[in-house]
């Protein structure tokens, strides 16, 4: 995929999530002059983006959406959540398109048709619709009806068009003229027809499908598509094709479409990203050019078509050195100073922004160089594949592992030679290493930090398609939508995140009438909150619904076999809710088609653990709900404490660690015929881990005591016991891979500093 | 005939390109892919001929002879 095109994958996503946004915002907080505007821009700029990357399909569907909003902004058209359906509906038609075109380069076969649909589903809404019985009466020209093509062809001689505009106070027209495929046989020449058009302002050809190669050309089917802007009276132009009429169409050009901002968002920025891409292609037809006999030719064409790719731009000063520099190129016969002026002109057209989402810089303001120096400074930053940077994240784990390597040594030095000042110095540069390897990894993990707001702006829409097919009337809050996390922790929190709003929505939050009879506002409010507290990254779902009903779980509980009956009284109410998280439980009284899909929260609680996370309930019955995950701010180091036992070494990831004891056997109790002692009034089981990871037990730790490890794991607190405890160390966790991928028992694997693999176990698998 | 190939091997164009010519010219184009195509000397261009030269991107040297294709056409040829 060419850089174009991915810039217009990752563009057109963040277009189309912003238009969600809005559009979701129209319809609660109401309809706004600005908002719409800002919405017709966005529709508008993704419209112009499809056209660049050559997306017919979607260009006539964004077409039909723009005309919405244009109905909308002119107070033809009120907003209802039907229009707002539709527009979402189209939305999601351009963000399938945007993934097809990343994974194919192209859009299926019938993706026309559905863009027809779906455009004609739009124009369906709009009162002139239903109106229009005939075709042939004049539309209204307004701003927004003007063609793509037509803005297109304004943009591109928008400078020869005032100037004619000045001299000759007329009509402005826009003709798009498709012969048909059989013409050349009826002795038509199209192109005559054009030929005669009074006062062509612009002319414009091309394909109406991409060109078979050579080999399958037929010379005499016309395939083209003409189109030209030019002064005259409509009767004029239509004399002209009078014999095509359903071949031509012939449209009045307001001259607000003229005006440059206001009429075609975006279109500065993407004609400048045309004219880079036009100059870029000359500047590599010069690396490919020799001497020889089409050197002349070659040269000259690639100066000429650059210069009018400026001028197009209205960058005349740029157009008039690089035609220079193309005759200085031909008379010397050296291209090397042609090269550099087309150099200087991409550096200096890259000033002005050519990011499509850009509109509000570099629209025409080239003289004033102080303001571009400002632009350039005040840049956004850097767009780097995500990949790019996982690359980094890895080296800089590797990093670490080769600096815990050093730390060994050290330690080997010292057997070996003593305390003598080579050690000392070692040990030196071995901090020094430390602290630099440590900050550059954190430095790294910076860059993948990304906002929460990467996962909160999908549920806005949401929550709106839930609460609206349930019937429902939510109020959906996000706070704090600036707090940052690694991408790989905020990515992997969309699935739980998720489950929990449908959740809340479907099992928390009541029917109006319900909240009617619990004297509580009509609208509920559902609040997703992200927070950063001490090394932990929070997110909350909060509902203000009917709350969790402890008499109910454990009613629910007992008939699904949780828990026996004696087991569940003996749970606290909080331990009771907490049960809504375990495996097969599901309180629905009947299945719905948002949770109650057969996955119960659990789905929840596993996700969240997987990227080291824990989740918490709390609930008061009839105030509301509260769930709160508690996550890692990263996941790429995990500390944990090496501990042997029989003569083999383990990692204890150190979440799991409570603390370490020596227990005196005079303190160990059997419980049936298990061991166990109390540890600040609860007793703790002990397992021995030579047992439990099948390995010869011997007798050790001394005889008067036994060396534990207190353990929690999946709400269970158990005392692991060990032969020794030896040093903690932060490492990269590698998953397990090849043939222990599957292995249970493990969460993963890490190289240590001599060199030797160390198994990290997974407490949760393992414990009985 | 407006449309040949000289002794250098570069393809001309004429004089008046009827629609006629666009097949010759398409042959011309598929059995020397890269000759160069000099359109220097004609003076009218059938719209076959032209889309002939568009569809194979083929890259004709100097200004073309017709002056309306020059203006409006040339700079069409990316």
């Amino acid at each position: 995929m060419n850089a174009l095109r991915e810039q217009f994958v990752s563009e057109a996503r963040e277009l189309v999530q912003q238009a969600i946004d809005d559009l979701v915002a129209v319809e609660h907080e109401g309809f706004t002059i600005e908002r719409i505007d800002r919405l017709f821009r966005t529709f508008h700029t993704l419209k112009g983006a499809a056209g660049v990357v050559e997306l017919p399909a979607m260009s006539v569907t964004l077409h039909a959406a723009e005309d919405l909003l244009a109905a909308i902004h002119s107070g033809r058209l009120g907003i209802t959540s039907t229009t707002v359906d539709q527009a979402l509906a189209c939305l999601d038609q351009v963000s399938q398109w945007v993934d097809e075109f990343e994974a194919h380069q192209s859009l299926r076969a019938d993706a026309g048709q559905a863009a027809r649909k779906t455009a004609d589903r739009l124009r369906g809404l709009l009162p002139e619709h239903a109106a229009k019985s005939n075709r042939q009466s004049p539309r209204p020209v307004t701003n927004s009806a003007t063609p793509e093509w037509a803005l297109r062809l304004i943009e591109a001689r928008r400078a020869q068009i005032s100037g004619a505009l000045q001299t000759t106070p007329a009509e402005l027209f826009a003709v798009s003229y498709e012969p048909h495929v059989g013409c050349f046989f009826n002795g038509e020449d199209p192109l005559q027809l054009m030929r005669r058009i009074p006062n062509l302002l612009a002319f414009y050809v091309e394909a109406v499908e991409t060109w078979p190669p050579r080999a399958e050309l037929d010379p005499y089917a016309c395939k083209l598509r003409l189109q030209a802007l030019a002064v005259g009276t409509r009767a004029e132009i239509s004399e002209i094709f009078r014999l095509v009429p359903d071949q031509v169409s012939i449209v009045d050009v307001s001259m607000d479409a003229l005006r440059p901002q206001q009429s075609a968002p975006g279109t500065e920025g993407d004609a400048t990203r045309l004219i880079l891409a036009v100059i870029e292609e000359q500047r590599q037809v010069l690396r490919g050019s020799v001497r020889g006999q089409d050197f002349v030719g070659r040269v000259g064409a690639a100066a000429r078509v650059a210069a009018n790719a400026l001028r197009s731009g209205q960058r005349a000063d740029l157009a008039e050195r690089i035609e220079r520099a193309g005759a200085a190129a031909i008379s010397d016969e050296n291209v090397a100073g042609l090269a550099s002026v087309l150099d200087a002109a991409v550096e200096s057209l890259a000033q002005v922004p050519a990011s499509i989402g850009d509109t509000h810089a570099g629209a025409g303001g080239h003289a004033d160089s102080q303001a571009q120096q400002v632009d350039r400074t005040a840049s956004h930053g850097l767009r780097v594949d995500e990949s790019k940077i996982d690359a980094l994240v890895n080296l800089a784990a590797e990093l670490i592992v080769a600096k815990n390597g050093f730390a060994h040594l050290a330690k080997r030095l010292e057997g070996e030679i003593g305390g003598h000042e080579l050690i000392r110095a070692v040990r030196r540069e071995y901090g020094t290493i430390e602290r630099l390897a440590g900050e550059m990894h954190s430095a790294i993990l910076q860059l993948r930090m990304v906002p929460v707001s990467r996962v909160f702006r999908s549920f806005p829409r949401l929550v709106r398609d839930i609460s609206q097919r349930l019937g429902k009337n939510v109020r959906l809050v996000t706070r704090g939508e600036t707090t940052e996390s690694d991408k790989v922790i905020i990515d992997r929190l969309f699935e739980p995140l998720l489950h929990l709003v449908r959740n809340s929505i479907d099992h928390g939050i009541e029917t109006s009438e319900q909240r009617k009879a619990a004297k509580k506002p009509d609208a509920a409010t559902l609040t997703m909150e992200a927070s950063r507290q001490s090394d932990r990254f929070v997110v909350q779902v909060i509902d203000d619904g009917r709350g969790i009903d402890p008499a109910m779980i454990r009613l629910r509980a007992g008939e699904r076999g949780l828990l026996s009956s004696d087991e569940l009284a003996a749970l606290s109410d909080q331990q009771v809710t907490d049960l809504i998280f375990s495996a097969g439980f599901s309180t629905a009284t009947e299945v719905s088609d948002l949770s109650g899909r057969g996955v119960g929260l659990d789905a929840v609680k596993t996700a969240v653990e997987q990227i080291g996370g824990r989740v918490a309930v709390a609930s008061r019955l009839g105030v509301g709900t509260q769930v709160r995950l508690d996550c890692p701010m990263n996941i790429a180091m995990s500390r944990i404490m090496v501990v042997e036992t029989s003569g083999q070494v383990f990692g204890i990831p150190m979440d799991a660690v409570m603390e370490t004891a020596h227990v005196p056997l005079d303190r160990i109790n059997w419980f049936k015929s298990n061991p166990g002692f109390v540890l600040r009034d609860r007793i703790v089981p002990i397992c021995s881990l030579a047992r439990l990871m099948d390995l010869p037990e011997r007798p050790a730790s001394g005889p008067e005591s036994r060396l534990v490890v207190v353990t929690e794991a999946g709400g269970k607190i158990t005392a692991l016991e060990v032969d020794a405890i030896r040093e903690r160390l932060e490492v990269v966790l590698k998953p397990m891979q090849g043939l222990l991928a599957n292995a249970r028992g493990y969460s993963g694997t890490t190289l240590m500093g001599d060199g030797g693999v160390l198994l990290v176990l997974n407490l949760k698998e393992i414990l009985p | 005939m407006s449309v040949r190939r000289d002794d250098n091997g570069t393809i001309i164009l004429e004089g008046k390109c009827p629609v006629e010519d666009a097949e010759p010219l398409l042959q011309l184009l598929q059995a020397f892919p890269s000759a160069p195509l000099d359109w220097t000397r004609c003076n009218y261009l059938h719209t076959a001929v032209i889309q002939v030269v568009l569809a194979t991107g083929a890259k004709p040297a100097g200004p073309c002879g017709d002056p309306w294709v020059e203006q409006w056409i040339s700079s069409n040829l990316w």
